[in-house]
C-alpha cells in the first residue's frame, strides 16, 4: 500500500465528528480485502476483525476518522452563516480558510471586522458562502448543517508532508497498512481494526467500541505534538525521530507492560522509536483503557507539527515505523 | 390554577419537592400514576423509575429496545453548615445563578419533615455603595429558618438536608397560554411521558418494541442516573424529553437564541455532551410535518442532558432529544408555552408509532 | 497509644513507603501480596492496576460489599534528560508547587536513585516574586547524562522520599497517606474480622488512577466485580487556619461521612446510625455536587452501586509531609469493621437480581 496516495484519498474526504458517513464508506471499502468481518455500530464506529487462532486474546487497534469543524446555528439577514465549533478549534489557525459543508457548499471562514486576534472566538466569526441575503443563503444551507475546512495534503522536502486533516487520517492510514501487512499472517489473537467516531469531542466512539469488543490489549494511533520547532514548549519528541511510544498524555498513563513491549520490539528489530510524554491533549487511549473491565492500553503516536491547523506536518518515515512496530506488536500477543 | 389545556399532573408534578439526590416524593407520585398503565415497572438502586410496555409480537426475534426518559430532579440547595446563630450555610445542587436565590423562599425537606426557609443577606444599607451593583457571592448568603441558635436549628435540620424553590404555579398571558412554575425542567417531560404511556398502553404500536419509559434521577448535577438506567436497559434507541434554556428575549443577541417559544419542541443537533443521531432527527422532523405538529431545531450549541451519558453507555446508543423551550430555566419562575408542552407530547407519540423494528 | 493504634501505625508506614505513583500501581503488587495476601481468600490485580483482595463469608447468595481505597499516589515523571545529569520532570496528579523546591525524591528507574529538586535561585531569575514553574525545576542526580539515559529513561516515575515521624497526640507525618493510609487501615480492619461474623463477601479494592484520571481505575474494577453496595474511603481536607468550616473537617474528631448527590442517602444515613450506635467518633459533612473522590464513579458504574463516602481527615495534602491522627485512623478501623459486619445493611442491599424485568 502506498501510504501517501492512501492519505491523499482519506484527507480529501470531509467528515466532521458525529457525521462520519463519507469517510466510513471510503475506509470500509479499503479495509474489506484485509478483514474477515466488517460492521458498523450504533454510534457509527467502523469495526473490522481479523480472526486469530483463538479469541481469548483480543487486540483492539484504533484510529479516529472524525475531524474538527463547525455546526451552523444561525443565518444573519445579510446571508452570513454563524457557526459553533465542534472539537478544539483554534480560531487563529482557522481564520481565512476555505470550508466545505456536508452538502458540498463552499464558504470562507472570516472574523468580523475590527476583531483583534487575541479576541478570536466562535461568536466573532462567520462563514461567507457568497449568498446575497438570508433567503439566498437558506437555499443552500440550513441550521444544523456541518462545515469542515477543506482537506488536502502536499509533499514537502524528503519524506515530509503537510496539509489536513492529518489528525487523524494519518492514524487511519497506519491502521490500513497494518491490516494489509497482517492479512496473510496467522496470528494467535483476534485483531480488531476500529476506525472510531467522535474522538475530537471527547473520545466518545472508542469508548463504546471498546465496551463491545472487550479487548485484552489496545493500541491507539493518533498524532502527537513535537518540541522541535522554533519557540516550541519543551518536549522530547521530534519529527523524523521514529514511532512515538506514548507514556502519558493529559488523559492517560499508558500501561507499563505495553510501553515496555513496544520499546523492546522496536530495539530488537531496529525500528526507530522515541518515548513520548504529551503534557496537553488526550487520545482514545484513555477510553479504551477504562472501558468495561479495563485492558492493557498503549498508543503509537505520529509526531506532527502545527496540529489542528491547515498545515499539519509529519514525516512518512515515522508513519512507516509506527506501522511496522504495530504489526510486530500484534504478532507477539 | 390550571385549565383543560394542561394535564393536572403537570401542576402537581411541578409543585412536588425533588432536588437531585432526593427525588423520592416525585418518584412515589409517578409510581402511583403509572402502575396501571404499563406491563411492568421497577425502581432501580439509584431511584430511577423504569416502566415497560411491550408492543408487537412478544416472542419475535430482534425486538428493539427503546428508552424514553425524562428526569425527575430539579435544581436546589444543600445545607453545609449550621452556624452558631441558627442560620444555615448552603451550596447549590445543580446550576443555579446565585442572583435568583437572594431573598427567595425555599422549602427545606428531610426525613424530619418540611419547613420554610428564607435566603437572606446583609441589608442594602450595610453594603458599601460601590458594591451595591455586584451580585452577592454564595459565601455571603444564609438560610434563615427562624431558629434562635444552632441548638434550635439542629432539632429541625441537619447538614446534608435539601432545599428547593417555594414558588407558585400559575397560568398567565392571553387565554392562559403560558405556564409559570418552578421545576418545569423537567416535570413537563415527566407529565408528557405519563400521558404518552396512557395512550400507548391502550393502543400499542404494531412494531416489535420493548418501550422502556424512564423517570430518572440526578440529571441536574451531571451525575446522571440515566447512565445507570441505560446500562440496565441496553437500549437501541433513546429519546430524551427535556427543557432547554432559550435566550428568547429581546435584549439577547438573535444569533445566540437557542429556540423560540411557541414554535414547538426543539430538537438538538449537537450540544456540549452529545452529537445526535441524524436519522432520528430526520424521522422527528418528518413526523412533525406529517402530523402537523410544530417542531424546531435547537440552534446555539450549549448545555447538555441525559443523552450525554446514555449515548456512550454500553456499546453505544442512538439518541434524540426533544426539549420544551423554557424561559428563565433553573429559576423559581420558569416560563413555558402550554402549546409547546403539548407539541412535545404529540411528537413523542407520533414517533413511537413510527419507529420500526 | 493503644495496641490497635500501634498496629495501624506499622501497617500505614509499611504500605505508604511502597512506590505507587499513579500509573505504576502494579509495581506494588509483590509487596502488597506479601503483606496482605495471607488475610484474604482471593487476590488479583486487574489490567488497569486495581489490586483486589476478597474475603468470603462462606454463606450462600451473600451480597458483595466493596471497600474501596485508591492506592495510587501523586508524584512526578521524567520528561527529559539534560547534560550534566539533570532530569526535567512533570507532575503526576496535582502537586503543590510551593513544597517542591529542595525536596528529596527517589527516581524509580532500572535502579532506584536518590535525587534533589533544584531550581535557579530567586536572585538570578526574572520575576523572582513568583514560584518557579514546574518546567523550570530540575532533579539533580549526580549521574552523567549517558548513565541516566540507561537507568532513568523518559517516562520513569519519581516519588517523594519516605520519611515518617510521630508528633504529639498520636499524629503521624510523612508521604502518601493520601490514600494508602486508608487502604492500610481498611486492610487491617477486614483482616481482623472472623469469617463467621460476616453477613457478606467483602472485596477490598486498592484502586488505581484516582489522582490522574477523570473516571479512576476503580470503574473497571467495579464493572467486573459488580458489588451490591460499597464504601469509598479517602482522605479529607482537615481544618487549618484560613479555611472554611463547611469545606473542611476537624482533625482528632473521627471520620467524616459526606452527604452528597453523588452517594446513596439511605446508606449514608445507615452509616451515621451505625456510628452513633457503636460510639464511633464522626463528623457529618455535605458535598452537594461531588465528593471529589471515587464515590461518583463507583455509584454510576454498571447498573449502579449504592455507596457511602467516608473521609479520614488529613493536613498538608499532596505534599511529602501529609499529616493524620492515629485516633482518627482507629475510628476508621472501627467503622469499617462495623460496616462490613452490619447485618442490617447487608439485608437492605441483598444480592440483586440478574434482570429487572426477566424479558
Amino acid at each position: 500500500m502506498n501510504i501517501y496516495s492512501t492519505l491523499q484519498k482519506l484527507c480529501a474526504c470531509p467528515s466532521i465528528s458525529g457525521r462520519e458517513d463519507n469517510i466510513r464508506g471510503l475506509i470500509s471499502e479499503m479495509i474489506l480485502p484485509f478483514a474477515d468481518e466488517v460492521r458498523v455500530d450504533s454510534l457509527g464506529n467502523l469495526i473490522a476483525l481479523k480472526k486469530g487462532k483463538s479469541s481469548e486474546q483480543r487486540l483492539m487497534l484504533c484510529a479516529h476518522m472524525d475531524e474538527i469543524g463547525f455546526l451552523v446555528n444561525f443565518i444573519e439577514d445579510d446571508g452570513s452563516v454563524r457557526v459553533a465549533p465542534i472539537g478544539g478549534i483554534n480560531f487563529t489557525a482557522s481564520s481565512y480558510s476555505c470550508l466545505i459543508s456536508e452538502k458540498g457548499v463552499r464558504g470562507v471562514l472570516v472574523p468580523e471586522g475590527k476583531v483583534k486576534a487575541e479576541d478570536f472566538k466562535a461568536d466573532k466569526f462567520y462563514i461567507d458562502i457568497g449568498a446575497k441575503n438570508k433567503k439566498d443563503a437558506e437555499r443552500r444551507v440550513s441550521i444544523g448543517d456541518f462545515f469542515v475546512a477543506e482537506g488536502g495534503i502536499k509533499k514537502l522536502m524528503g519524506k515530509r508532508i503537510a496539509g489536513r486533516p492529518l489528525d487523524d487520517r494519518i492514524g487511519c492510514a497506519v491502521l490500513l497498512s497494518v491490516a494489509e501487512a497482517l492479512w496473510t499472517k496467522e496470528l494467535d489473537a483476534d485483531v480488531y481494526y476500529v476506525f472510531s467516531v467522535q474522538e475530537e469531542v471527547g473520545c466518545r466512539g472508542s469508548m463504546t467500541a471498546a465496551f463491545a469488543i472487550a479487548p485484552t490489549h489496545s493500541l491507539c494511533f493518533d498524532v502527537t505534538g513535537t518540541g522541535d520547532t522554533l519557540g516550541a514548549s519543551s518536549m522530547a519528541c521530534k519529527l523524523g525521530g521514529g514511532a512515538a511510544v506514548k507514556i502519558k498524555d493529559s488523559s492517560v498513563i499508558c500501561s507499563e507492560e505495553v510501553v515496555n513491549t513496544l520499546c523492546k520490539l522496536a530495539k530488537e528489530n531496529k525500528i526507530p522509536f522515541q518515548r513520548e510524554i504529551l503534557l496537553y491533549g488526550g487520545t482514545d487511549t484513555s477510553s479504551m483503557q477504562l472501558a468495561g473491565a479495563g485492558c492493557l492500553a498503549g498508543a503509537l503516536s505520529i509526531p506532527t507539527r502545527y496540529i489542528h491547523s491547515g498545515v499539519e506536518t509529519c514525516d512518512l518515515g515515522d508513519v512507516e515505523a509506527c506501522a511496522s512496530l504495530a504489526a510486530l506488536f500484534a504478532e507477539n500477543i | 390554577m390550571y385549565n383543560e389545556k394542561i394535564s393536572p399532573e403537570l401542576y402537581e408534578l411541578c409543585n412536588l419537592f425533588g432536588p437531585s439526590g432526593y427525588e423520592g416524593e416525585v418518584a412515589d407520585y409517578i409510581e402511583d400514576k403509572i402502575k396501571n398503565i404499563c406491563d411492568n415497572y421497577t425502581k432501580d438502586r439509584m431511584g430511577n423509575l423504569i416502566c415497560l410496555i411491550r408492543a408487537g409480537d412478544e416472542n419475535a426475534e430482534g425486538r428493539q429496545r427503546i428508552m424514553v426518559s425524562a428526569h425527575m430532579d430539579e435544581v436546589g440547595v444543600m445545607i453545609t453548615e449550621i452556624c452558631d446563630d441558627g442560620l444555615l450555610r448552603f451550596d447549590t445542587v445543580g446550576g443555579i445563578n446565585v442572583s435568583v436565590l437572594e431573598g427567595r423562599k425555599l422549602t427545606l425537606s428531610s426525613e424530619k419533615g418540611k419547613l420554610c426557609g428564607l435566603v437572606m443577606s446583609k441589608a442594602i444599607h450595610h453594603i458599601d455603595r460601590k458594591d451595591r451593583d455586584k451580585p452577592n457571592k454564595i459565601e455571603k448568603l444564609y438560610i434563615d429558618i427562624g431558629a434562635k441558635n444552632a441548638e434550635e436549628a439542629s432539632t429541625r435540620v441537619s447538614i446534608g438536608d435539601f432545599g428547593a424553590f417555594d414558588s407558585e404555579f400559575y397560568l398567565f398571558g392571553e387565554d392562559g397560554a403560558f405556564v409559570k412554575a418552578k421545576a418545569i425542567d423537567d416535570r413537563a417531560g415527566c407529565a408528557n411521558i405519563i400521558e404518552v404511556m396512557r395512550s400507548i398502553y391502550a393502543n400499542r404500536p404494531e412494531a416489535n418494541l420493548d418501550l422502556y419509559f424512564c423517570f430518572t434521577v440526578r440529571e441536574e448535577t451531571g451525575l446522571s442516573g440515566a447512565k445507570v438506567a441505560a446500562n440496565e436497559i441496553r437500549p437501541h434507541i433513546a429519546i430524551v424529553l427535556e427543557s432547554t434554556a432559550i435566550a428568547d428575549i429581546p435584549t439577547a443577541d438573535p444569533s445566540k437564541k437557542v429556540a423560540d417559544v411557541g414554535k414547538g419542541g426543539a430538537l438538538s443537533v449537537a450540544d456540549r455532551s452529545t452529537i445526535y443521531d441524524k436519522e432520528l432527527i430526520e424521522l422527528a422532523l418528518a413526523s412533525g410535518k406529517e402530523e402537523n405538529i410544530p417542531v424546531q431545531l435547537k440552534r446555539y450549541v450549549s448545555g447538555g442532558n441525559d443523552a450525554g451519558h446514555i449515548h456512550k453507555s454500553g456499546s453505544g446508543v442512538r439518541c434524540l432529544a426533544i426539549s420544551v423551550p423554557t424561559r428563565y430555566l433553573h429559576s423559581p419562575a420558569c416560563v413555558a408555552s402550554v402549546e409547546d408542552i403539548n407539541s412535545v407530547r404529540r411528537l413523542l407519540e407520533a414517533l413511537l408509532y413510527r419507529i420500526t423494528d | 497509644m493503644n495496641q490497635i493504634q500501634q498496629i495501624l501505625k506499622d501497617r500505614i508506614i509499611k504500605l505508604c513507603s511502597v512506590m505507587s505513583v499513579s500509573g505504576f500501581e502494579k509495581r506494588a503488587k509483590d509487596t502488597l501480596y506479601e503483606k496482605l495476601g495471607g488475610d484474604f481468600d482471593e487476590i488479583k490485580t486487574d489490567p488497569v492496576g486495581n489490586h483486589i483482595f476478597i474475603k468470603r463469608c462462606g454463606k450462600e447468595n451473600a451480597p458483595l460489599c466493596l471497600v474501596d481505597a485508591h492506592f495510587d499516589e501523586v508524584g512526578m515523571m521524567v520528561t527529559d534528560i539534560l547534560d550534566g545529569g539533570f532530569l526535567k520532570f512533570t507532575q503526576i496528579g496535582g502537586l503543590s508547587l510551593s513544597v517542591l523546591q529542595a525536596a528529596d525524591v527517589i527516581i524509580y528507574g532500572r535502579q532506584t536513585l536518590r535525587g534533589v529538586i533544584i531550581s535557579t535561585p530567586p536572585h538570578l531569575r526574572d520575576g523572582s516574586d513568583k514560584l518557579a514553574a514546574i518546567e523550570d525545576l530540575l532533579i539533580d542526580t549526580g549521574y552523567s547524562k549517558e548513565a541516566l539515559e540507561e537507568i532513568t529513561p523518559v517516562g520513569t516515575p519519581v516519588g517523594f522520599a519516605p520519611v515518617y515521624r510521630e508528633m504529639l497526640s498520636g499524629t503521624l507525618v510523612g508521604k502518601s497517606f493520601d490514600n494508602k493510609a486508608c487502604g492500610a487501615v481498611c486492610a487491617e480492619a477486614i483482616a481482623s474480622i472472623d469469617r463467621s461474623d460476616l453477613p457478606c463477601d467483602v472485596a477490598l479494592m486498592l484502586s488505581s488512577f484516582e489522582e490522574t484520571s477523570r473516571l479512576g481505575g476503580v470503574s473497571s474494577g467495579v464493572y467486573s466485580l459488580e458489588p451490591d453496595y460499597a464504601v469509598v474511603t479517602d482522605v479529607n481536607l482537615a481544618r487549618v487556619p484560613d479555611t472554611k468550616k463547611y469545606e473542611t473537617v476537624p482533625l482528632f474528631e473521627g471520620i467524616s461521612i459526606a452527604f452528597s448527590t453523588a452517594t446513596d442517602r439511605a446508606l449514608t444515613l445507615a452509616s451515621e446510625k451505625l456510628c452513633k450506635e457503636k460510639d464511633i467518633p464522626h463528623t457529618m459533612t455535605a458535598a452537594p455536587s461531588s465528593t471529589g473522590t471515587n464515590s461518583p464513579t463507583v455509584n454510576l458504574t454498571g447498573r449502579g452501586v449504592p455507596v457511602v463516602d467516608i473521609g479520614l481527615p488529613l493536613k498538608n495534602m499532596h505534599t511529602y509531609n501529609e499529616t493524620v491522627s492515629l485516633d482518627d485512623a482507629e475510628s476508621l478501623y472501627r467503622f469499617i469493621r462495623e460496616f462490613v459486619m452490619s447485618k442490617e445493611i447487608a439485608e437492605f442491599f441483598k444480592k440483586r437480581e440478574e434482570d429487572i424485568f426477566n424479558v
